[in-house]
């Protein structure tokens, strides 16, 4: 001890004055340490319900297990578009080494992912870590295999099976039913739009929505309700457990079952063969559409996985429009398959039908020669045979008495300028059928309707615009007997019967009009000398077509000029309206083969073909041609009409030369 | 061994009378913490010893055994390297400023080639140690009021501003904290007390407004609403709140926190792993967490009072300061009474640097213990 340098009272004040402070600070700690208590106290009896929602939340995650979509059936059953397993190998990016290293042994063992690697990488860095991601799907059996071979040696690198959509007949349903793809965010927009909520699934990776017909129109119904699973999730989001108890099923979405009927649509695309066009063919009585097809056609299950940008640029690019449905979107002029509507009106105008007109290949009216199809002309002709040799002159005669207001009326009773079901035909284009209201809002410079112009309406040109469904309607309407029919394509949803098109008002036409221009179609299928005689030879017994053909002109030709143009592209349009049996209607149909020269040439028989295959299809036809023979003793024979060495078998459309050789029309009216 | 044994000259310098007086008690305590932190580390790291648990009692047990050489050293021995220690922790924050290792943004670690250490954590005990040894040699008077006490605030301003610059927020309001209860234990003046803390209340709004980093400024705002922003820098303080709460009454069961097994829990097992014991234990648990920490920082004051030197009384009492400020600290912040500050539960939370600060700490109460009787001169020397 050094120095006597402690003073006492220094010393004593010191200590006392650090005692009273030390419990100074005692009581700061305890109150400090109390403070603690009460607040955990708090948060522990009072907020604990609280705190465990909230802790649940965060623990169990509820997962959607999409559901499986709907099977579309034709009307006999058979599956148009239904589910089938697709084997996909998928990478979970958390659980891989290096994911670089993976992707190379992915493609040592799959060598078609090697070119798509870099927009891989990018989709997988792109998705949280722990999702799988689809790295190749719709493996073969023995990819399949060897991945799962090889799977256990490669972290982060799984194959399983999950449920694709799938196309039977790739192309033949492609514009009817359409496709499904991925969800887009114009997807999601237009949900928004329609005021509805975006479903969660679609968010869901691999889920696909209907992008085209009735995919697309049929979303909803088609979609199911998914399952909801609740599992248990770490911080990352990573599934740690599942609670099996507060799991749901997904719920299957409806069938759908379609009026089509897929034998009929496969002919159609079938008779097409390389051509453009559409073919419809519907029940006259109900309306029930058993083929809506639209050439040249492409395989709608390229879409469903995401179609090559080379591919689409093809199938976008080529002249003959593969991507359009020409049954409802594709506008034609109607050319003389619109004179039935012309006919209509004439007989509505009280112009007596025998009334004749001397055709001599062509008509003067205002200072201009509007020409008949045939140069050197029909000689006298009265309704009846104007319909059966598609005589212009007639038409341009009786169409300013009838009057182009009358003609467009009896045009729209007959089902043009109409939509029909928004949901079924959802491509559908209304067209136009011009008269004097419409040129006065269309035309400020010019609102007078000319007379002239009625002529070019009157046999199906100017300005009308039709689509196949459209013409197919009229059709039926002008066969089965004053009904205004509608068309329809769901029969029925999960069971469910859908309001058939039967029940329809009348048309403002008489019983007795219509039977006069049925005869006049009927004449055209079935007289020597009817246009369309040679190509609607069904061959089917006494079950005879009545039909019309018409020729659309794509261009103006000049006196002189040839109409068999070189280019495709200006070639004329040729439509073909048929309905059968002719004596007591049930399939009404439209075929437009576009660019395809002419209607008896190109449409017409291949309209005979498909019609042949609806009917045979269908048990009463069946019947009728089937009934027991006739007694031995009698002299039948064939069945009227059906001279077997005159009947053109089934076959390639005949070339220019064979229709001239067997005396069809070469040229056909405008 | 009888009382008037240890008044035999040199009996009391003896190893075995001095192990017989290190308080046992104390040690006992810290031990209880140190082994429910393993027993935690253990659960959060999914019932398992790696890679926190074992390492965490290792630690332990190594810095227990360096606690017990500490309080074996004589208290003359801590009062002479009182100032040269602070003197080189001052000169080694110094070089952190002029040369440091810059890690997440913030200048905190010296390199030494072979290790890496944080000059800030020895401030810790430095500044109670030259505090400690200034005020033993200063009267009554002086350390009430007197232009005297300039120094110690310039002892103190120094590592503040230092440490502060890093910028380790946390840190500084530690050694500041530390160093007022050391002046305040010393015996300032209520007044000086009273106009401090009223001038410290006006500068509070300016200080947070103009001079703090916007991470600073964010976590502040943040712990004033934190379910505002419960998925940014809310986070913390949400998932910690629900852990705890959700613990209720008896907790949801050892290895059976949601929250911390399934990593909604962030720093789990540093900074918040009072709330890993809230979620597992429940109130009862967390709560006798608290009143063993309530132990020993009674149980170290006690020490603080019955030494017979001015220094040992400070030095002691300043340890206990700092452990008990990080012990609020911690719960406040766990709890989401104060703003995330990065300051952990010591002894409980996984971390080696903190762990040898407080048991280095703990040393020196023990050894103010072991050495109650000893009269120190009043010396104004250096050493």
């Amino acid at each position: 001890m050094s120095g006597p340098s402690i003073f006492f009272e220094d010393v004593n004040e010191r200590q006392g004055g650090f005692l009273r402070r030390t419990f100074l600070l005692g009581g700061f700690s305890v109150l400090g340490l109390t403070a603690l208590s009460v607040r955990l106290a708090y948060l522990q009896t009072l907020q604990t319900s609280r705190y465990r929602s909230m802790s649940a939340e965060n623990q169990f995650n509820l997962r959607l297990i999409p559901p499986p979509r709907g099977v579309i059936r034709d009307r006999n059953g058979v599956v148009l578009a239904g589910n089938r397993p697709s084997f996909r190998l998928l990478v979970i990016r958390d659980e891989t080494k290096d994911l670089d290293t993976t992707l190379d042994e992915v493609a040592q063992l799959l060598p078609a992912t090697a070119p798509r690697r870099r927009s891989l990488l990018r989709e997988i860095n792109q998705s949280p870590r722990f999702v799988p991601v689809a790295v190749a799907t719709d493996l073969t059996w023995e990819e399949f295999a060897r991945v799962n071979l090889h799977a256990p040696q490669m972290p982060g690198v799984m194959a399983d099976v999950n449920e694709a959509r799938f196309y039977p007949f790739g192309g033949a349903f492609a514009h009817v039913i359409g496709y499904v793809a991925k969800v887009s965010d114009r997807d999601i927009e237009r949900i928004r739009k329609a005021g509805k909520d975006p479903d969660p699934i679609l968010h869901h990776p691999g889920y696909r929505i209907g992008k085209q017909g009735i995919e697309r129109s049929m979303d909803e119904q088609l979609r199911g309700t998914p399952g909801v699973q609740r599992v248990e999730v770490d911080a990352g989001g990573r599934q740690v457990g599942e609670d099996a108890e507060n799991t749901t099923a997904p719920k299957p979405g409806s069938d759908v079952v379609l009026t089509l009927d897929a034998d009929v649509q496969n002919r159609a695309l079938e008779v097409f063969g390389e051509e453009s066009g559409a073919a419809v063919v519907m029940d006259v009585r109900n309306g029930d559409v058993l083929c809506m097809m639209s050439a040249p056609a492409f395989d709608a299950n390229l879409f469903v996985g995401g179609v090559p940008s080379k591919t689409y640029k093809l199938l976008s690019e080529y002249e003959r429009k593969p991507l359009l449905d020409k049954a409802l979107s594709g506008l034609f002029p109607p050319g003389s398959t619109f004179k039935m509507a012309t006919a209509l009106a004439i007989l509505a105008a009280g112009i007596n039908p025998k009334e004749r007109v001397t055709c001599t290949g062509g008509y003067h009216f205002g200072g201009r020669t509007f020409r008949c199809w045939r140069a050197g002309g029909h000689g006298s002709m009265d309704m009846h045979n104007a319909l059966k040799n598609s005589c212009d002159t007639y038409f341009y005669a009786m169409s300013n008495r009838a009057s182009v207001d009358r003609i467009a009326s009896a045009a729209r009773a007959l089902g043009f300028q109409s939509s029909f079901s928004e949901r079924d035909f959802g491509n559908q284009k209304k067209g136009l059928v011009p008269d004097t209201a419409w040129k006065r809002k269309t035309f400020a410079r010019d609102p007078e309707w000319h007379a002239g112009e009625t002529l070019s309406v009157a046999i199906g040109q100017g300005a009308l615009q039709v689509n196949a469904l459209q013409l197919a309607v009229m059709a039926a309407r002008i066969a089965n007997g004053r009904k205004a029919v509608q068309p329809r394509l769901v029969r029925s949803i999960g069971g469910r019967a859908e309001p058939s098109g039967a029940a329809a008002p009348d048309l403002p036409f008489s019983q007795e009009h219509l039977d006069i221009v049925r005869a006049g179609m009927a004449a055209v299928a079935n007289d020597v000398g009817g246009t369309a005689y040679r190509a609607s030879q069904l061959g089917l017994g006494d079950i005879l077509m009545a039909g019309k053909t018409g020729t659309a002109q794509v261009r103006d030709y000049k006196d002189g000029q040839s109409r068999k143009a070189a280019e495709w592209k200006r070639k004329d349009h040729g439509l073909f309206v048929a309905f059968a049996p002719h004596d007591a209607p049930r399939y009404a149909m439209a075929i437009i083969v576009e660019h395809g020269v002419g209607g008896a040439l190109a449409a017409a028989p291949r309209g005979r073909e498909i019609m042949r295959t609806a009917l045979l299809k269908d048990p009463d036809m069946r019947a009728r041609i089937e009934r027991p023979l006739p007694d031995l003793g009698a002299p039948s024979g064939a069945p009227s009409g059906g001279e077997p060495d005159v009947y053109q078998p089934t076959g390639p459309a005949p070339t220019d030369e064979a229709a001239a050789r067997i005396g069809g029309p070469v040229e056909e009216p405008r | 061994m009888t009382a008037s044994a240890l008044t035999r000259p040199g009996q009391r310098e003896r190893l075995p009378s001095k192990l017989g007086e290190i308080d046992w008690r104390l040690a006992g305590l810290t031990a209880i913490i140190a082994c429910v932190g393993a027993m935690m580390l253990y659960s959060v790291a999914g019932g398992s010893w790696e890679p926190w648990a074992a390492k965490h009692l290792f630690r332990f047990a190594a810095c227990f055994l360096l606690m017990l050489l500490l309080s074996l050293v004589d208290l003359r021995v801590w009062m002479s390297l009182a100032y040269p220690v602070y003197a080189v922790a001052l000169i080694l924050l110094i070089c952190v400023e002029l040369f440091g290792y810059t890690a997440m943004g913030a200048t905190r670690w010296l390199n030494l080639g072979f290790t890496r250490i944080q000059p800030s954590e020895i401030m810790k005990v430095a500044i109670v140690l030259g505090l400690a040894r200034y005020y033993h040699a200063a009267s009554a008077r002086d350390a009430r009021f007197s232009f005297k006490l300039l120094i110690p605030v310039a002892m103190i301003a120094m590592p503040v501003l230092l440490v502060a610059h890093q910028p380790d927020l946390g840190t500084a309001m530690l050694i500041a904290l530390t160093g007022l209860a050391v002046m305040f234990m010393a015996g300032l003046s209520w007044k000086v007390i009273i106009a401090g803390v009223a001038a410290v209340a006006a500068a509070i709004p300016p200080f947070v407004l103009f001079v703090l980093h916007d991470y600073q400024r964010e976590r502040i705002l943040t712990f004033l609403d934190p379910e505002k922003d419960p998925s940014g820098s809310g986070y913390h303080i949400m998932q910690s709140l629900i852990a705890m709460g959700s613990g209720g009454l008896l907790g949801k069961g050892y290895g059976l926190g949601t929250q911390s097994q399934l990593n909604f829990l962030p720093e789990k097992h540093t900074d918040f792993i009072f709330a890993t014991v809230a979620e597992e234990f429940g109130f009862v648990g967390s709560f006798t967490v608290l009143v063993v920490f309530g132990l020993i920082i009674a149980t170290s004051l006690r020490i603080a009072s019955l030494s017979h030197s001015h220094f040992g009384r400070l030095a002691a009492a300043g340890v206990t300061a700092t452990f008990a400020l990080y012990v609020l600290i911690n719960g406040a912040m766990v709890m989401g009474l104060a703003p995330v500050v990065g300051v952990p539960m010591p002894m409980l939370s996984y971390g080696g640097t903190v762990m040898v600060t407080v048991m280095i700490g703990f040393g020196l109460i023990q050894s103010v213990r072991v050495h109650r009787y000893m009269e120190l001169p009043k010396g104004r020397g250096l050493f």
